[in-house]
């Protein structure tokens, strides 16, 4: 078998054999606050990935040495296929990134020169949405093919690592149906209803983590939106507070009290006052006009 | 001597309980159907595309029931009470984010679906019925995605309504009463909102379970297509049943897929625009992302004009369905290898490209309207 398919019939399945394990983590990490793809978060996710894909990547290598290769791995294939792969994708990775990227931006600005001139010079009627599209399937190409020779030659480069695995195992003999069974008996937990109960319990404990953390109001609040119904403010009744602010209340309404009826009483009398003066006037004013 | 006066095996209440029902229903006959069926080949991740649709769909049947509680169908409200449901009820902003990406989950799904038997070749013959309830099936999911893009009646929703009903406006002798009946009015309106409610929530998913149903029956009649590739006698000797791992990995994809719309729910959550009005402002009018290819193709000079629209907004992917429809009888030919069939793989590769070229185009092309 070629480098290559030996590289993806593996890694393929391994991406997918991790995910669903490496997506919970996700989603409690985003449900608590936190993005998987940078800082903390993004640690703990990768020391997670960590055993789920040495455990998948062995589970996987080892369907494909019986199924395809019809040879047994030694045990430990999924430690030793990590540390070797780890090692090639933390290099290769990033190169492969730089490439791609220095790659799609040469192509773009050459592209984009190339359409102007072309637009400038022989056909001035081209379209701003011909022009986009135009300029896109040319750049696309070239960084698609780049991608994908790139991506060969890391599948390459995994199914290399691969192979010396395959020549250390032991063959095996027996037929189709024979293999079959075989692997299918390897797979079969020894303790059924334990395995259940484990799973089971820790998708119920996951569950309940998850409702925890997750807000119960938008994290993303619209900026227009006004609050229609905050609901009533509680308050807590002391009586011994309530009592002294009735007694204050009472004694300033004793106090506005006291100064009415002060005031009333001045008034009455500064009324008495005058109508005794105008009675007096009154009195006079005949004897002005006799 | 009698030693033991209880009787042996006397059933427990709840097996008296499955044995009252299975008299009077056949429970253990509609077990064994259900989860003795052969898989030729053995289980694969490939077969479980159908059973995380139908998940989704549960799902979004779930989740829309309980939006349902809090929102209200009218003009006036709509939009108030969506904010009220992303704002104030109680992990609602939750579940309506859940329902939108659901929504989107399920266009993937059914699209991945149906790539992946048009690239198997299980629409052949016995299989032409399941193929064609399942275009029909499409046709549901993509009306799903429009009519519910409007609830929200935000400027997004009205606007890409707007542009929905004037592409349907556009089919010849059925687009005009369609368009008028959809919009309720000459403009869209109360009325428009209640009829996308209405085939929103009653008639599209009535719809759906029935041909769903149908989907079901005629494939279990036919049988798995199985694997394209391997001798008989491999394909014999890894023949499995539905239970226990067939069953395995569609809960499996189910809680894959379920944890993707939850964490898409996360970092784009639903946020309105402003409330719909008929004046677009700075605005500019796009479909959901699935129709966006459609809407750049029409940016095209080509298609420019009344007959130019038309053509693309209506002949051509009309022709295309219908191509697609006769499909399985005009491809006779039993061979279902895939790389024994150069022109079904060109072709698919050819519609993904332009697809994906065409999507991406109106992506770029938002920064030359701003």
């Amino acid at each position: 078998m070629s480098n290559i398919k030996l590289g993806l019939l593996v890694a393929w399945p391994t991406f997918w054999t991790g995910f669903p394990i490496k997506m919970v983590f996700c989603l409690l990490l985003l449900a608590a606050h936190m993005h998987p793809w940078e800082g903390a978060g993004f640690f703990l996710l990768l020391l997670v990935s960590i055993p789920v894909d040495i455990w998948a990547l062995g589970l996987c290598a080892r369907t494909v040495f019986i199924d395809r290769l019809k040879v047994d791995s030694q045990p430990g294939i999924g430690v030793g296929l990590w540390m070797r792969w780890a090692v090639f994708s933390a290099i290769a990775l990033p190169v492969i990134k730089i490439i791609v990227s220095e790659v799609t931006g040469v192509a773009k600005s050459t592209t984009s020169s190339i359409v102007h001139s072309f637009k400038e010079g022989l056909y001035p009627g081209l379209g701003v949405a011909e022009q986009i599209t135009l300029e896109l399937v040319m750049w696309g190409s070239v960084s698609t093919l780049v991608l994908i020779l790139c991506i060969l030659g890391w599948l390459y480069g995994l199914g290399w690592l691969t192979q010396s695995f395959v020549r250390e195992a032991k063959s095996l003999d027996g037929t189709e149906e024979d293999r079959a069974n075989f692997w299918d008996g390897l797979r079969i937990p020894a303790d059924q209803p334990l395995l259940l109960t484990a799973f089971t319990g820790a998708g119920v404990v996951l569950v309940f983590v998850f409702w925890t953390l997750l807000p119960s109001t938008t994290p993303h609040p619209h900026e227009e939106y006004q609050f229609i119904s905050k609901g009533p403010k509680e308050e807590k009744v002391e009586p011994k507070k309530v009592l002294k602010e009735a007694e204050k209340v009472l004694a300033k309404a004793e106090l506005v009290v006291k100064k009415l009826e002060e005031e009333k009483g001045g008034e009455s009398k500064d009324l008495k006052g005058e109508k005794t003066k105008e009675a007096g006037a009154d009195k006079a004013q005949p004897e002005k006009k006799k | 001597m009698q030693q033991d006066s209880q009787p042996v095996n006397q059933p427990n209440p709840l097996e008296k309980i499955v044995e009252f029902v299975d008299e009077r229903v056949g429970l253990k006959n509609i077990q064994a159907k259900m989860l003795n069926e052969p898989i030729p080949g053995g289980s694969r991740w490939a077969y479980a595309f159908g059973s995380v649709l139908l998940f989704i769909f549960i799902l979004q049947v779930v989740t829309g029931i309980l939006l349902m509680f809090y929102y209200v169908p009218s003009a006036d409200h709509a939009y108030d009470s969506t904010q009220y449901i992303i704002h104030e009820v109680d992990y609602g902003w939750f579940l309506l984010s859940y329902h939108f990406w659901g929504s989107s989950a399920m266009v993937v799904m059914v699209f991945a679906h149906m790539s992946q038997v048009f690239l198997w070749g299980a629409y052949k013959k016995p299989r032409e019925l399941v193929w064609l309830v399942g275009l029909a099936l499409f046709g549901v999911v993509m009306g799903f995605g429009f009519t519910g893009y409007l609830l929200p009646w935000d400027q997004r929703a009205y606007w890409a309504t707007v542009v929905g009903v004037e592409i349907m406006d556009k089919t010849p002798i059925v687009g005009d009463f369609m368009a008028r009946f959809l919009k309720g009015g000459p403009t869209p309106g109360q009325m428009t909102l209640s009829r996308f409610f209405v085939i929103h929530v009653m008639v599209l998913p009535a719809a759906l379970a029935g041909l769903a149903g149908l989907h079901i029956f005629l494939f279990r009649k036919a049988g798995p297509a199985g694997p394209f590739r391997g001798t008989p006698e491999e394909i014999k000797a890894k023949t499995d049943y539905f239970f226990p791992r067939q069953i395995w990995k569609d809960i499996v994809a189910m809680a894959s897929v379920f944890l993707i719309i939850c964490s898409l729910a996360f970092i784009e959550p639903v946020v309105l625009l402003e409330q719909a009005t008929p004046d677009p402002g700075d605005y500019h009018p796009e479909p959901e992302w699935y129709f966006l290819f459609l809407f750049q193709l029409l940016r095209l000079k080509i298609f420019g004009g009344e007959l130019g629209q038309f053509l693309g907004a209506i002949a051509i992917p009309g022709a295309f369905m219908a191509f697609l429809a006769a499909l399985p009888f005009i491809d006779t030919n039993p061979e279902r290898n895939l790389f024994k069939r150069p022109i079904a793989l060109v072709g698919w590769i050819a519609i993904m490209a332009f697809i994906l070229i065409f999507t991406v185009s109106a992506i770029i092309n938002r920064d030359f309207l701003h």
